[in-house]
Formats: C-alpha cells, structure tokens, sequence
C-alpha cells in the first residue's frame, strides 16, 4: 500500500502550516531580548558637550594607541567628518546648526554597544561577544578576518588594521571592559569635565535621560537616541537638535540586526535537521502500514484457509453422512427386496443372504 | 534527490537573504536634496482649483513681486489682473475674478490669462513665463514662502492715524444686520480679527482677503492719486528684514478704547457654585502699565475686547472653549513673565531651573494680593477699582540682597586641582554683574524680595541664606545609584559656569579655552 499524490501534499501542508504557526507564536509571546538587566552604558548629552577632546585623549592613552599625527588640543580637526578608525576608538565632530543659539554642536562617536550587536551575530566564529555588562568584546585569538563585522555594523565602527601584515586584528571601542571589570570609568567618560558623557546602569540611564527631558521640554528632543535603534544600544543620546543633523541615522529602525536574518537562518536548520526527519518519518509510518497491511492479509488468508477446511470438512462429512444413510436406505432397500425376494422363493437361501448384508456394511 | 532540495532550498534563502539585507542598504543611502531652494516672502501657492475635488495637476507656484514688477515694465498696472468691482470700487484679490464660480470657468481664466500674457511678452522678445503645462504645473517646488505675518503694531497704527487725520471709519467698521451693510460705530473699533477669521466661514471675509482688500486698496488708491502711500508689493510687509525697517515711533500715546487705569482680576466668573470664603483673592492689575509692554490689545484680548471673565470661567464655558479662569491667567500671565526669563540677565540662573517645575506656593500672594487692612475680601465686582490702584501703589517692588560687604570677594577652588592650579573665581565680580543686570526690572523685583534670592541661582536646592553649604557638600564623585540624578564636583563646576555663561551670552572664557579659568601648574610638565 502506497501513499498518494493528494496524501503527500496533505502532510507539506501540514507541516509548513506549523512552521509558519511557530513563527507567530513567537512574535506574540513578547520573546524579545530587552538588554541584560545589569548591563551598563553610557549617556551623551549633546547639549554638555563642549567639543574639548579630552574623551578622545583619554581613549588614546587607556587603549595605548599610537600617539596622534595632530595634537588633541588641535580642536579644527573636529570640523572634518571624522570615523573610527584601528587607531582611533572614538571621535567628536563638530556639526554647525544654524538655527541653534550657540551655532556649532558636537557628537561623539564609537562603538554604541548594541544590545543585540550586529557585528556579534555577523561572526561566525564568536569573536565578538556581547558580554553580561553591556560591552560588545572582540577575541583576537578566535578571529579569521572575514571582516564580516564591519559590513554589519549599520554604524560603521569595527576598524581593521590592514597595515598589520601578520596578525591583523578588528579594533573597536569596548567601553573598557577591562577598567569596568577593575571598577574604574570608561576612560572617556573619567576625563569629561561637563559629565557629558553619563555611566552607570543602562535603566538608570533611561531614567537619568528622560527626567532631564522632562525638566527641559522645550530644550530637548523628545527621544532617547538607543532606546529602541536597532534594538536597543547601551549607548545613548539625547539632543537639543535632529539626530540626523548630527550624523545619527534615523532611518535604522527599532528591529534588532539578528531579526532580519533570524527568519532566513532559522529555516537552515529546518530544511537540513527537519527535512530527513520528515522524509525519513514519512518512510517510516509507510513502511509500517505496508507492514500492518502485509500481516493483516497474512491473517485474512490463514483464517479464509482455515474457515474453508472447515466447510469443506463439514460438507464432507455431511456428504458422507448423505451417502451413508442412502447407502444404509439402498442396502436395506435392497436387502428388504432380497428377502422378499427370497420369501417368495425358499427358506434354505434366507440364512446365507443374511451374512452378505452383514459383510457390505 | 532529497540532498539536491536541500541545497537548492538553502540557496534560495541565502540569496533572498542578501538581497534583503542589501534592501536595506540602498534604502538607507537615499538622501533628499534640498539645496537651490529659494526663500521668498511673495510666494502664493495658487490651489484654487483644490475647492472642486481632486487637482490634475501640480498646484501653480506663483511669485507675486515678480510679476508685478513686470507689469509695471509694461506699464500695466494691478487692474491687469485684478478686476474692480463697480460697487464698492474695490478690487478684487482673486485674479480676473470675483468669485470661484465652477472648475472649467476658474481653470480657463488662469490659462487663457496666463498663457495669453506670457505669449504676447514672447512674441515681443521679452523674457516671459512658461507657455507649456509642465511650466508652472511643476511637481517640484523651487522656491519656499519665508512669509512673516504683519503686525499692525500701537506705533503702526499711530502713524495710520495720523496719515488719514483720525479717519477711523477707513478701516473699522461693524454689520448692520438690520441695514444689511457695513456700518462704523464710534467707540466700538477693534481689532480685525475679532471678526474676520482665518478660514472662510459664512460670508464674511477671510483676515487674508480682508487685510489685502483694505490695506493694499487704500495704498493703491493714494499711489493712483499721486500721494505718499504705503507698499503694495508683497516683500514690503511680509518679509522679516524689511518688517525690521518699519518706522517705529519714539512714544506712542496710549490708545483710548475704553479700557480702565486699573482693575481687579476676578477669581470667579458666571456660573460658580464655590464656597466665596475659598476663592483666591482678586488680583489688583496694572492695566495701563502692561498696555505698554505689549505692541497690540490682541495679544492679551485674543478674541474680543471685553474682560477676561467674560468667556473664561471657574469651570469653563463654551464661549471661552472650556479653558477655566484658572488656566487662561495663568497661561497668559506667568506664561509672558515666564518668557521674560530667556533674556539674558535672567537665563543665566533660570535657564538651569526646570521649566515644568512648580512656582513656589510663596508667590501665589505676590499676584493674588491680601487687601488691605479693614478691608474685608469680597467679591471683585463689589471691591471700587481705586483700592486697586491703591493696592499696587502701596507695593514697592525692591530686589532684596545682602550687602557686597557680606558676599565673598574671591572664592578659591582647590579640592580638584590635578592638572591645573586651583581656580580663584571672582565671586564677588560676579554677584554685582547678576545684580546690576536685573536692577532695573520691575517684574524681578517682585520675585527676589527675599535677599537671598539672588544667591539661589547657583546655590540651588539649598535655603536662602548668607552661609549656603559648599558646593562639595551635595556634588562629589559622579554616577553615584543613591543620587543618581546628581553631577559629580567637577560636572558641577563646569555645567553652573559654562552654563552660564552660555545663557547670559558672555563669550570670555570660551568653553574650550581651559587656562581662561585655570592657570597652568606650575611644576606640570
């Protein structure tokens, strides 16, 4: 017995019915990831930031990277767009807003520590990491230089050394995990003078950032550049001005970066793992009924065999049965005319008849 | 056959993929160009065809000063495009029309006016407009309308006044239902507004077409007649640099519109069912002074000219669109004294103080007066206006402060000192400046009357006093959980002077210039 056309179709469909059923499931079920509870982040307040440099020197001295072409006291450099690069962690740009009281606002700019990091979910061997304290940290040893992470990176930070010929590394900022982990600043925010730079717990942040929107509604922005971009980064800002105006995207979304390749990956391990488990399920419940089917004719037969030895055992024995008693009714038949037969003619012959009946029988 | 699916399979969704992810790539990369936009004041975007239902096409920008300077050039003048009407002798504001009749009438006057024109001037070699529907229905605009809104300000329209030897009935008038005309009333003119609104409603004129019948009318009128006149392009009136060149007069006398000297500001209004012994008391108001402080009566008597409680009540009545008595003083006033905080004398110390905080419940009274002695409180009305007068001629505003032998002279900051040397601030320089910034200013008056005041702008959160706490006792290591919304020492510092110095516009030591407050150390290398 064979499955057909129309049955096979019947369990595809069922079985991408639950597929696409999981899927919403998983939407509904609030399954997103809001940030470890204890990670930490850092605040930049735009309207503090002076534009001095100092988080830019302190960067360089705290992640010993070579020293700078131009000084840090040189402040015209700022007036270039400037990006991280492998020997600058972090950068300020100087962006000039007409319309605001005080022309020129500053924007600093590193890694912004997703909650959900690209970059992470880009590399394939796990050397970037989000760790339990908000950074986003990069393991040189396990690194191939795919530099997967840097076309990631929808803020176009990881930096790769291509001078380095041998041991090229991705550079980036790490919100120094390493001076964390010693309970010291992030050397950025140590050197502020104006506290432009906040560090603490990102909730706390949150906080921190909405309580002086609220105090100053007409000064600030409504929004907490991070909260949501791109999932949400431990790296916040909040502006007197457009975030795009100073070089923020906007146009990033609230969706984290693995969301938009979990749908597409998600269904690899469902085509490669599921696939030979169905076909191989399918096969089996087939084989199985084919099985049953075979066994039960087995019995089918064997009980027809047996029910018709029966009859004919029974049909037999009524046919003997029959025949007996005709036999039984001819011989008497017979022996009766005999004897009369007989009775007509002499008593001597009466004996001898009798013993051939007797014989017959 | 099973393996060849996977790999297809897997394919496709790695492809689907990457182009979903590239997706997102060009789309970021799009930016809007917004450069060769002009600004102009004589923009007007001409949509009349909109009123009839779906537009075929773009609407028509057109630039008013442009073509009236090119009639002018042909000798022609604004009856080229605006018809008189017989009646009135008015022109019309709409082009070749005097009314929106229906789509194909209003469509072929613009086309056949227009292109007619714009082909005459071609065909006589002059630079002419478009003749092609692409032409002026264009679907990107070139120009943006920077077009301020003109205020017939109290020194306006003296001058106004003055022009037309008190010839009030020019411009102000009333209907006569009766009459069925437009009648002038003595001692009843007000403001334009009042009756003329924004959108079209009923048969009255819109404030657009009204202003532009009247004033422009008149202008045009006097030019006609060869006497001095006021401008007819659009720019004169309805662009900001020239607004600024309007002649302003030096003193302007006060405009008689029946207005009292002084009044109490009621604490009720028709339809209160409050107990009277819980209501605030009235508020003794200046009116002649604040008559003054303002350019024109529209800015506080936003709808008539009446008294406030007319439409605002306790509770709110329909007239006054539900705000409350409560809300719309409030609003009005403390919502004007509050602007006055942004200028610089006061921003420096205001501009640090939350703008949703709450006033202090101490200077409910500086407003909401006690009356006088053997005066018993009772209800506005009631109370003769002159104690009101007496009341606020018994207030003498005086800005409290300690005497400058009290305050500090130099305070040195020291316990930061790491990469500089200490910073002596001249404590003392800086209290005068404060001071003789607000000296002069009433209103300051009435709100620093406790002398230490003043002080509570950079001594915040801490009670008025002589000796406040240091600025360390309450600021000191930063990113601190139990304070968590409070700045480090040197946050502090930094945020409280260059804040300051921000808000009050004082540009020496700039923010970045580190050794304009701290001098160098002398042993740092």
């Amino acid at each position: 017995m064979s499955i057909t056309r129309r049955k096979f179709l019947g369990w595809m469909g069922a079985a991408s019915a639950a597929a696409v059923a999981g899927k919403t499931a998983k939407a509904a079920t609030n399954k997103e990831f809001p940030g470890y509870p204890q990670g930490l982040g850092v605040l930049f307040d735009v309207t503090r930031c002076i534009g001095c440099r100092r988080c830019e020197e302190a960067c360089n001295e705290v992640n010993e990277l070579p020293p700078p072409e131009i000084p840090f006291k040189e402040l015209s450099v700022m007036d270039n767009k400037r990006r991280t690069d492998a020997d600058h962690f972090t950068v300020v740009n100087s962006y000039n807003i007409p319309e605001r009281k005080i022309g020129s606002v500053f924007r600093k700019i590193q890694c912004n520590h997703c909650l959900e990091p690209a970059c992470a979910s880009a590399c394939f061997v796990k050397a970037l990491k989000k760790t339990e304290t908000g950074a986003v940290v990069y393991d040189a040893s396990v690194c191939v230089g795919c530099r997967y992470c840097m076309i990631a990176c929808p803020f176009e930070i990881p930096a790769y050394e291509y001078d380095e010929p041998l041991t090229p590394r991705i550079r980036k900022c790490t919100m120094c995990a390493p001076r964390v982990a010693d309970g010291l600043l992030p050397g950025c925010v140590a050197s502020c003078p104006t506290e432009a730079l906040t560090f603490g717990k990102r909730d706390g942040l949150l906080k921190i950032a909405r309580k002086r929107i609220q105090k100053h509604p007409d000064r600030y922005i409504d929004h907490i550049y991070g909260e949501r971009e791109m999932g949400g980064t431990s790296w916040l800002y909040i502006s007197d001005v457009p975030f795009s105006k100073i070089g923020l995207r906007e146009d990033l979304g609230t969706k984290p970066a693995p969301e938009f390749t979990a749908g597409a990956l998600g269904a690899v391990p469902m085509v490669v793992g599921l696939w030979p488990v169905l076909l191989t399920g399918i096969y089996a419940i087939n084989k199985r009924k084919e099985k049953i089917a075979a066994g039960e004719q087995a019995d089918a037969v064997a009980a027809a065999v047996e029910k018709a030895n029966e009859t004919a055992a029974n049909n037999l024995a009524a046919a003997m049965e029959t025949a007996e008693k005709e036999k039984t009714s001819a011989v008497e038949k017979a022996v009766k005319k005999a004897l009369e037969e007989a009775a007509k003619r002499e008593e001597p012959t009466e004996a001898s008849e009798k013993d051939d009946t007797r014989e017959d029988a | 056959m099973q393996k060849n699916t996977c790999t297809r399979q897997f394919v496709l969704l790695a492809v689907i993929a990457g182009m979903a992810f590239f997706a997102a790539e060009t789309r970021a990369s799009t930016v809007v160009a917004d450069s060769n936009v002009a600004e102009r004041s004589d923009v007007i975007n001409i949509d009349a065809m909109t009123i009839f239902g779906p537009i075929e096409r773009p609407t028509v920008e057109f630039l008013h000063d442009k073509h009236t300077q090119a009639a002018k050039k042909m000798g022609k003048d604004c009856l080229t495009c605006h018809p008189r009407d017989e009646d009135s002798g008015q022109l019309s504001i709409r082009y070749m029309r005097f009314g929106d009749m229906d789509k194909k009438t209003v469509m072929d006057t613009y086309h056949a006016g227009c292109i007619t024109c714009h082909n005459e001037q071609l065909s006589a070699g002059e630079t002419s407009g478009p003749v092609v529907c692409a032409g002026c229905h264009g679907k990107t605009k070139k120009t943006i309308s920077n077009r301020q809104t003109v205020v017939m300000d109290n020194s306006l329209h003296l001058r106004h006044i003055r022009k037309t030897k008190g010839g009030c009935r020019i411009c102000h008038h009333v209907y006569d239902i009766e009459a069925k005309k437009l009648v002038y009333k003595r001692r009843e003119e007000s403001a334009c507004r009042y009756c003329h609104p924004d959108l079209p409603e009923d048969d009255r004129m819109t404030i657009r077409e009204a202003s532009h019948t009247a004033c422009i009318g008149c202008h045009r009128r006097l030019t006609v007649q060869n006497k001095s006149s006021g401008p007819m392009e659009c720019i004169a009136c309805h662009d900001a640099e020239h607004q600024a060149n309007i002649e302003k007069l030096p003193r302007v006398p006060r405009l008689r519109a029946g207005q009292p000297d002084f009044v109490f500001i009621k604490t009720e209004g028709e339809g209160d069912t409050e107990v009277k012994a819980a209501r605030m008391n009235p508020v003794p108001f200046d009116h002649k002074a604040h008559e003054t402080y303002n350019d024109t009566c529209h800015v506080c008597h936003h709808a008539t000219l009446t008294g406030c409680g007319e439409c605002h009540s306790t509770p709110g009545k329909r007239e006054g669109s539900g705000i409350s008595l409560e809300q719309a003083m409030h609003r009005n006033c403390i919502g004007c004294h509050e602007q006055r905080q942004l200028e610089s004398a006061c921003a420096g110390c205001h501009g640090f103080m939350s703008q949703s905080r709450q006033m202090p419940q101490t200077y409910c009274s500086t407003c909401h007066m006690a009356p006088p002695v053997g005066e018993v409180r009772t209800d506005a009305d009631r109370m003769p206006v002159a104690s009101a007068a007496e009341m606020l001629a018994a207030r003498t505003p005086t800005l409290a402060t300690y005497d400058m032998a009290d305050v500090p002279e130099k305070v040195t900051i020291e316990s930061l000192s790491e990469t500089y040397a200490p910073v002596d601030m001249p404590h003392g320089k800086i209290v005068s400046a404060l001071v003789n910034g607000i000296e002069n200013n009433k209103l300051t008056a009435y709100f620093h009357t406790e002398r230490g005041t003043l002080c509570r702008g950079c001594h915040h959160n801490s009670p008025a006093t002589k000796t406040p706490p240091r600025c360390v006792s309450c600021h000191d290591k930063p990113f601190q959980e139990k304070t968590l919304f409070r700045p480090g020492l040197m946050a502090a510092y930094h945020q409280q002077c260059m804040g300051c110095h921000d808000q009050m516009g004082i540009e020496k030591p700039a923010s970045r210039d580190c050794i304009g407050c701290h001098k160098e150390k002398r042993n740092h290398q």
